[in-house]
């Protein structure tokens, strides 16, 4: 029987390009004193997602036969095209809005869609998500599924010993890393560790535009009012500022060096 | 009266800084501040207590909570919070915490933040202002009925002692672990290689403005006639330039160190989080107008390929 794969993908604000507007002083928050709304800031799948499906793709390729699934709550019916492009056997919408969701919202969304669906062996996710770096849905979303959770992987490998469906997972720990196992199901979340994520074939992108991305609404899912009342409400987003009071050492890279060493000897930093 | 709980296991590391965090919400929210430890106890947990008006010290000790293992300790924790209320649980943010504190959340159905810098009242409700977007922006949750398990970065905290220092009563929550066995078994782990940059005094860390891979021993080389230990950027790590637990920053670790020498590092957001709570920090840059200038106390414009060496002769003539 083939390994049923879930991967949960959230579209998010390009986060390099949100840096760039920070690092120049020009990040603004839209008029609603909550979201980033600069146009030029370009949206797409969160990369840590993109490494979950990089991973489910690896287990594929390790010779598992697999079913890889990639759902994703709200409109982002751009980054599923992509995930599509990949070469995953299923891109679903559920359909939702996302901005009146908390994370508890989406992993009950999350959880409900993998139920709907028979079960899953093996949820992939992202860390987190670059935009609020909460990184819980994972772990709500393994929670509502009754199933254990690891997390920040550098690799996930498939096993099958004596039958039963399980992982075996290289986590990255402040200690190093760590190898665990643990039986099906599971929920795994993905760390940068796991490497550059690949990009979509030529033939990959043609046969995406002919795959169909599926839909799914709350109410099929028999998901609704009260159990999706966000627990937690966005009440505003700043920018902070930064209260710079730094001393330029002049001189060349020797008098600077000399001059600086001496400061800090000064102030007894260093011996 | 409603509760605001601290909740830690194993050493203290931020302890007293969350606590001092949590008296102050206490107050706000006129409840009283609880302080719930698993497993064995600290070696400074009675005077930590004391320092920070605790009342009630809440103890959870059990065979099985002799180290952290995910699945025991989130029943132990879930088990406190079904018996003992509470309108708010804060956990420092370990590595440990980003797991243990959504979970908790998810079995008590509370609601749940991580990333937490400041907790206090907003327009009359309570709230929790947390890091996005890897540090370059803040977000200011409500958290308006119900309760929270909030995970605070405690790096940018700092305590301080209580008017006047309380002894602390201790109270034993039994929780019956018995049908809990870890569902995640470990099976390797690598050995820990030495010293770790969270416990150094001195750093020196490096980045892409070092051009290329075999530059990181003159870090390293700086980082020796210091007497302290070499880190790293992301993507530098990222490169494989320097290892993994090098890394300083959101992803990485978070550091406090005496001193922080930056090189060829340009001050992203997502690495500051990482050691903003140095107490001196040096920036090398060969660009004027990087953003690290603006978290350093000491900035040297220049090539830190010349610069490294440079303060290695300085600090060793």
């Amino acid at each position: 029987m083939a390994l049923r794969i879930v991967v949960c993908a959230k579209e998010v604000l390009d986060p390099d390009a949100v840096n760039n507007y920070a690092l120049e002083g020009r990040l603004v928050i839209g008029d609603d004193g909550r979201s980033l709304t600069q146009s030029s800031i370009p949206r797409l799948m969160n990369a840590y997602d993109e490494q979950a499906i990089e991973a489910a793709l690896r287990i594929r390729e390790a010779g598992v036969q697999c079913t890889i699934t990639v759902v994703s709550v709200g409109e982002g019916q751009d980054i599923l095209k992509h995930a599509a492009s990949l070469g995953i056997d299923e891109p679903v919408a559920i359909q939702a809005d996302s901005g009146t969701l908390d994370q508890h919202g989406i992993a009950k969304l999350l959880a409900a869609f993998v139920t709907s669906r028979g079960g899953a062996d093996l949820v992939l996710c992202g860390r987190q998500a670059s935009d609020d770096d909460q990184g819980v849905v994972p772990a709500l979303l393994a929670e509502h599924l009754g199933v254990p959770a690891v997390t920040i992987a550098r690799s996930v490998e498939a096993t099958a010993a004596g039958g039963e469906l399980g992982v075996r997972v290289v986590r990255v720990t402040p200690d190093g890393d760590e190898t665990v196992t643990a039986s099906a199901p599971v929920v795994v979340t993905i760390s940068n560790e796991l490497g550059q994520a690949r990009y979509p074939t030529m033939a990959g992108r043609m046969a995406a535009r002919k795959k169909k991305i599926a839909s799914v609404t709350t109410a099929e899912l028999g998901i609704a009012g009260e159990e999706l009342r966000p627990r937690v409400t966005l009440a505003k987003q700043f920018v902070p500022t930064v209260k710079s009071s730094c001393e330029m050492i002049p001189g060349n890279a020797e008098e600077a060096a000399r001059a600086l060493i001496a400061r800090l000897r000064a102030e007894s930093v260093v011996r | 009266m409603s509760r605001v709980v601290v909740c830690t296991w194993g050493t203290t590391g931020g302890a007293e800084e969350l606590l001092t965090l949590a008296r102050g919400t206490a107050a706000a929210l006129d409840a009283t501040l609880g302080w719930l430890v698993l497993g064995p106890a600290p070696h400074d947990l009675t005077e930590i207590a004391s320092r920070q008006d605790v009342p009630i010290v809440d103890r959870i000790e059990d065979e099985k909570l002799q180290s952290f293992g995910g699945d025991v300790a989130i029943a132990a924790v879930a088990a406190y919070a079904r018996q003992h209320d509470f309108r708010l649980m804060l956990v420092p943010q370990t590595f440990d915490a980003r797991v243990l504190a959504p979970r908790v959340a998810a079995r008590i159905d509370a609601g749940v933040v991580m990333n937490g810098v400041g907790v206090g009242m907003e327009g009359g409700v309570l709230a929790v202002t947390a890091s996005a977007y890897g540090g370059d922006t803040r977000v200011v949750y409500a958290l308006d009925a119900g309760r929270f398990v909030v995970g605070i970065v405690t790096s940018a905290l700092t305590a301080a002692p209580a008017a006047k220092p309380a002894s602390a009563v201790t109270r034993h929550c039994p929780v019956d672990l018995a049908g809990v066995e870890e569902r995640v078994r470990v099976v390797a782990r690598s050995e820990a290689a030495g010293p770790r940059i969270e416990e150094a005094d001195i750093l020196v860390a490096g980045g892409r403005g070092l051009g290329e891979k075999a530059n990181y021993r003159l870090v390293q080389e700086l980082a020796e006639a210091l007497g302290g230990m070499a880190a790293a950027s992301r993507p530098i790590v990222d490169e494989g330039w320097a290892e993994p637990a090098r890394q300083v920053g959101l992803t990485g670790k978070i550091t406090r160190p005496t001193l922080y020498i930056a090189a060829g590092i340009s001050g992203a957001s997502q690495h500051m989080v990482g050691c903003a709570a140095a107490k001196t920090l040096v920036a090398i840059n060969r660009d004027p107008d990087a953003a690290i200038f603006k978290y350093a106390r000491f900035g040297i414009v220049g090539d830190c390929l010349e610069i490294l060496p440079a303060l290695t002769r300085a600090v060793k003539g």
